[in-house]
């Protein structure tokens, strides 16, 4: 199913001109400057054998922004997946955060007949359509509650106010009670076997269920389920869209209003949604049908948006923490009084900066997107 | 064929939770092999990764043994543990695998009879738990 070097080739890996603006545009290689891409590529294709393992690809953030500069668009992000991949077949794994509680949850998700029970936190103000074949996929929010409650996170209230804007839009949609981790960390961190796993067992609760189409809020998920799985497993004709993409058309036509929020707000772009899936301005569309919402830009935004850090739950460090802060920094340097995000990691990521950094991290309010708007309701 | 016994992980700590395993070994207690006792030097070290890491490598239950309230050798008692006690016992929920698959017990130092009874009620109480851990897929 995978052929290294194929994939190799497909980053375009060999096109590196050996320029370093990755590097200059790569924030670990802010704080980290061993952390070099370009010699990463150089290693791994001189086959170095003076460094059989070359620990510095567990930094990479996988953010996208050296793919956002480099000439050639070379996949690096790709590149270092591929390398992750061959490492972890090689036993070697990375220092995983968390004590690794992510990990396993991850492959305690993919066993086979389980039977989740993970729809407590569902308010019954919610309607459901059933049958449909268009679902709303949740993702891990329901855990990272339990797992993060500590940082103040509270990503289920994104999934209800995603759910009551569907409903608002009146979008006919369900949800599955026993749907997995899209496995996109796993993948990421080179655990390819653990995310087929995962990738299968939704794959096969999809099919089950005759899902033709999905719609998520989880950033990761939908790069995931719309790219990932259709490139490894094969396409299976289902449409994926993040709710940002259901919901902003809708506002420009005038189909459906939002409220007034007397607030103002600066929008924080997760990289797998901006980067990754190209989607800059339907969250800001959502923001401008705010009615008395000012909404302010970042320093760095849209393509050239910081990354809040986060990691694939691996190798998360002072470097790391540095970058959250710098992010939060910008964000308060907009003087607004919001930090909008649609990423549950994202705001996992920069909560836990505000919470573990003894007050020295800026306190703004993060919230995500979808909570936002669905406060704007009537 | 007899039916096999689940398999139990016990995170003891290592003041009166390890002395009450070595007590019960000491009187000849015979509990199965299937039992894994892990030597922790304070159950405030054990946090969600590791108890679900148990699960994921095939407990079907998991014990954490420690100190009497009052009793802690680093004077912590439960306050650490207890947090992850109780995010642990959640995830397990949300997985369906339920709680009640995670216990924790606070054993008087060198209490071997009390440790046998533990272990032995936790084994039937597992054994009746449905569904089983499911298989890997």
């Amino acid at each position: 199913m995978f052929d290294t070097e194929r994939e190799i080739k497909d980053t375009k890996i060999h096109l590196c001109l050996d320029c370093g603006k990755c590097t200059v545009v790569c924030p670990v290689a802010q704080y980290e400057p061993e952390f070099t891409p370009r010699l990463i590529a150089q290693r791994r294709l001189r086959r170095d054998s003076s460094r059989p393992h070359d620990d510095t690809i567990w930094s990479c953030l996988n953010c996208y922004m050296c793919v956002e500069r480099c000439n050639y668009h070379v996949k690096f992000p790709e590149f270092i997946q591929i390398l992750r991949a061959e490492a972890f077949s090689e036993g070697v794994q990375p220092q995983c955060s968390h004590g690794g509680a992510l990990q396993s949850l991850m492959h305690l998700m993919s066993l086979e007949e389980l039977k989740q029970d993970r729809m407590g936190w569902l308010p019954q103000d919610i309607e459901l359509s059933e049958p449909c074949d268009t679902i709303f996929f949740i993702g891990c929010a329901p855990y990272f509650d339990i797992i993060f409650g500590d940082l103040g996170v509270n990503t289920l209230a994104g999934i209800k106010g995603a759910l009551r804007l569907l409903n608002r839009a009146q979008i006919p949609f369900t949800v599955l009670d026993n749907e997995r981790c899209c496995g996109r960390d796993l993948l990421l961190q080179g655990d390819r076997e653990g995310f087929l796993a995962l990738a299968r067992a939704n794959m096969e609760e999809f099919a089950r269920h005759g899902i033709k189409k999905i719609i998520t809020n989880c950033p990761e998920g939908h790069y995931t389920l719309k790219v990932e799985y259709p490139a490894i497993l094969g396409n299976a004709g289902i449409e994926v869209m993040h709710l940002t993409e259901v919901i902003a058309p809708l506002l420009q036509s005038g189909e459906m209003s939002l409220g007034r929020i007397e607030k103002t707000a600066t929008y924080h772009d997760p990289c797998t949604l901006g980067r990754c899936s190209r989607i800059f301005d339907q969250p800001r569309q959502i923001l401008g049908g705010l009615t008395g919402l000012e909404f302010v830009e970042m320093e760095e935004s849209r393509e050239k948006s910081l990354c809040c850090g986060a990691s694939p739950w691996v190798n998360c460090g002072a470097v790391n923490r540095e970058i959250q802060k710098q992010r939060l920094a910008q964000a308060e340097a907009t003087g607004a009084e919001i930090l909008v995000t649609t990423c549950p990691k994202c705001q996992i990521h920069l909560k836990c900066a505000q919470k573990r950094s003894d007050g020295k991290a800026p306190q703004i309010e993060i919230q995500d997107l979808a909570e936002l708007a669905a406060r704007a309701l009537d | 064929m007899s039916k096999q016994a689940p398999n139990i992980v016990i995170f003891a700590c290592n003041w009166d939770g390890l002395s009450c395993v070595e007590a019960a070994s000491q009187a000849g207690y015979c509990y199965p092999a299937s039992v894994k006792v892990v030597r922790v030097s304070c159950l405030s070290r054990i946090h969600q990764g590791l108890i679900l890491k148990a699960f994921e490598l095939g407990a079907d239950g998991v014990i954490l043994l420690g100190c009497e309230p009052g009793n802690c050798h680093f004077d912590i008692d439960a306050g650490l543990v207890t947090h992850e006690y109780e995010n642990t016992r959640s995830i397990l929920n949300l997985l369906g695998l339920g709680e009640e698959r995670l216990v924790i017990a606070h054993l008087a130092h060198g209490d071997g009879y009390g440790f046998m009874k533990q272990v032995t009620g936790f084994i039937t109480e597992v054994e009746q738990m449905q569904p089983a851990i499911p298989v890997k897929a």
